[in-house]
């Protein structure tokens, strides 16, 4: 037996705004620790890694581990069902072939209840290594959406460097070039609008607009976003999920063709 | 002509080892292609009217229209091909190159008497038949792939098993090729309809070695038997034995000493000096260069030799001829997209859940049963 009870549904809401777009179906790994997901976009490009942990839910149970492969255009039809401030309860049977949502509103007057069927899905799980990231930058997650925003429009691709004064974004095309430089706050009074640099390595890496556009449909989930890069390994763009958990994002680089050969 | 009903076989055994895309899911990654097999292809479906595209000598030129669009198809998708000629072909080849002239003269013949009868699907079909990948075709292709940039091996002996070769060395991701004998000499990923024409709109089916040894529960010297046993280039096979009984035999007794020990010969006639040691023994060890001594280069096309090659005597077009240069060159200039499955590796995944989501499969409508008896008790502890 399966049950997760989340006072906020919203939250469940965002989170499938967060990755629908990536992926179009995923497996929920639940287990006595928590919900996880781990799946790749379907041109292996990015991978995506949700994770909620249990105590972060109202109540939560799971005797045996479950996993849910889960069509998610179906979810977010569900999802559109629930109003914000309605308490959302997912339960499924061991070894189900459904999931159960339902949703109370806060005065308890309307209960509903949506039955989804479940998928078998194949698919491949990604060992992630453990690493020690030459950068990491955070900065308020609204910005970082701008600026993803505000290049895309120039090139295809955006050059992320990294060095001790500050961090800077730049894309080139047919219409010409942008730079966006971004120093770190010098004086912190409210954590969430400060730009933080931890610095051990100077880092400049090449990466498609795209798939960082995709990513930054998490902006609601936190004010803060979290960049990691090391040279020649994938970016990490990974968004706090209140007390709950989180969400990563694993982007490759991409490479200049003659290193290569 | 690769193992009979192989890839067949797999598809019905072993669904889970196949899978399909399109072709740009492949962007990124380095393919060996093999050179005759494609050519052969070239060479029957490039054609207009029904009739092969020749220069203004008469000379054949349709493997130079199918090399060169096709290869930049594959680049523009971001695959960099490495193309793998044949060497000399083994001498066990021997017997099934005589079987394959014996074949070409029988259409010959047949050719002969469409033509008297005026039977124009007959002589389009004899004529197909007819076509043959000659050292002159393999030449010039190289030459192309030259001007074009792209990199090109020969092959000691067999192509497959060069592309094998690399793909087990990493060279190179997979094999691109139709003939299934390349996973029988061991290559890792093999991809099927790799160099097809656009129009067939037919997905790229990729076949992964592990998987298939997974799904028909045999090792590899298990595998290269069956593949024996379905028949092969290098010796003959049983007759009365088809793929489903091959899979069964093999799975029963593991190899091919074992089944001849317990086998009725009369149903079942063995060739006489069967030389299935032999042809194993090639698969298991065959010819190749060593993939380490190789250097694959991709560099710029020469687009004005390109031209002068093409154009010309081969009366190709001037203008299609440079931008399909263009492309070329653009595709190398471009910074390529790297692929997330070449930083973090794939865990295999458990056996546990797998085997449940294949019982769960089975009892499907069984369990609802279950489920409605089963949900009031449940509650109870409560």
């Amino acid at each position: 037996m399966f049950e997760a009870r989340l006072v906020q549904s919203s939250i469940f809401k965002k989170v499938l705004e967060a990755i629908k777009e990536l992926l179009n179906e995923a497996t929920f790994d639940c287990s006595d620790s928590g919900i996880q997901l781990q799946a790749m976009d379907s041109s292996h490009v990015s991978l995506v890694s949700l994770n909620l942990r249990s105590d972060g839910f109202d109540q939560y149970r799971c005797d045996r581990n479950l996993s849910m492969g889960i069509n998610l255009a179906s979810m977010t039809k569900i999802m559109k069902c629930a109003g914000n401030d309605d308490i959302m309860t997912m339960k499924a049977q061991d070894n189900a072939d459904s999931v159960t949502f339902m949703f109370e509103s806060p005065n308890q007057e309307k209960m509903s209840d949506y039955e989804m069927k479940l998928m078998n899905l194949d698919q491949e799980h990604l060992g992630i290594p453990e690493t020690d990231y030459s950068c990491v930058i955070k900065l308020p997650s609204a910005e970082f959406a701008r600026i993803c925003r505000d290049l895309s429009q120039f090139g295809e691709s955006v050059v992320i460097s990294c060095t001790k004064e500050g961090v800077k974004f730049s894309a080139a095309g047919d219409i010409g070039s942008a730079n966006i430089k971004l120093a770190q706050t010098a004086n912190v009074d409210k954590e969430d609008e400060a730009v933080s640099i931890e610095m051990q390595e100077k880092v400049s890496l090449t990466f498609a607009c795209r798939y960082l556009n995709y990513f930054t449909k998490a902006t609601p989930l936190s004010p803060q976003v979290c960049l990691s890069m090391s040279a020649e390994v994938p970016l990490v763009v990974e968004y706090k999920i209140g007390e709950i958990g989180h969400i990563r994002y694993y982007l490759a680089p991409k490479i200049e063709e003659d290193e290569n050969n | 002509m690769g193992i009979q009903g192989l890839s067949k076989l797999i598809q019905d055994v072993a669904p889970g080892a196949v899978k399909e895309s399109e072709i740009k899911m492949h962007f990124g990654r380095k393919v060996a292609i093999d050179a005759s097999m494609s050519l052969y292809q070239f060479l029957i479906a490039v054609r207009s009217e029904g009739a092969q595209l020749t220069s203004i000598d008469g000379e054949t030129t349709s493997h130079l229209m199918g090399t060169f669009y096709r290869t930049i198809r594959l680049v523009e998708a971001g695959i960099k091909p490495v193309y793998v000629f044949d060497g000399k072909p083994p001498t066990l080849k021997s017997g099934e190159l005589d079987k394959r002239k014996e074949r070409r003269e029988e259409a010959e013949k047949a050719l002969k008497v469409a033509e008297d009868a005026g039977d124009l699907e007959q002589i389009d079909k004899f004529n197909r038949r007819l076509v043959k990948v000659t050292s002159t075709h393999n030449q010039e292709c190289k030459e192309l792939l030259k001007l074009m940039g792209i990199p090109f091996i020969t092959a000691p002996c067999e192509a497959e098993a060069q592309c094998a070769a690399l793909v087990k060395d990493g060279k190179v991701y997979a094999t691109a090729t139709e003939d299934m004998d390349a996973l029988t000499f061991g290559s890792t990923v093999l991809l099927k309809h790799l160099t097809f024409s656009e129009a067939r709109k037919m997905p790229v089916q990729e076949f992964h070695f592990q998987k298939v040894l997974d799904g028909l529960e045999l090792n590899r010297e298990e595998f290269i038997d069956l593949c024996i046993l379905l028949g092969c280039d290098y010796c003959d096979s049983v007759r009365g034995i088809g793929p489903k009984r091959a899979i069964d035999l093999i799975k029963q007794h593991r190899n091919i000493e074992t089944i001849l020990k317990n086998i009725d010969t009369e149903k079942y006639a063995v060739p006489e000096n069967w030389l299935y040691k032999e042809a194993r023994q090639l698969f298991v060890n065959p010819e190749v260069a060593d993939p380490t001594t190789l250097e694959l280069k991709w560099t710029d096309p020469d687009e004005e030799g390109l031209v002068k090659y093409l154009c010309g005597d081969k009366a190709f077009s001037e203008d299609r001829v440079r931008s399909g240069a263009k492309k070329l060159l653009k595709a190398r200039s471009t910074t390529t997209q790297g692929r997330l499955d070449s930083f973090f590796k794939v865990i295999p995944s458990e056996n546990n859940t797998q085997k449940r989501k294949s019982e769960d499969n089975k009892k499907g409508p069984a369990k609802k049963v279950a489920k409605k008896g089963g949900t009031p008790y449940r509650g109870k502890p409560k």
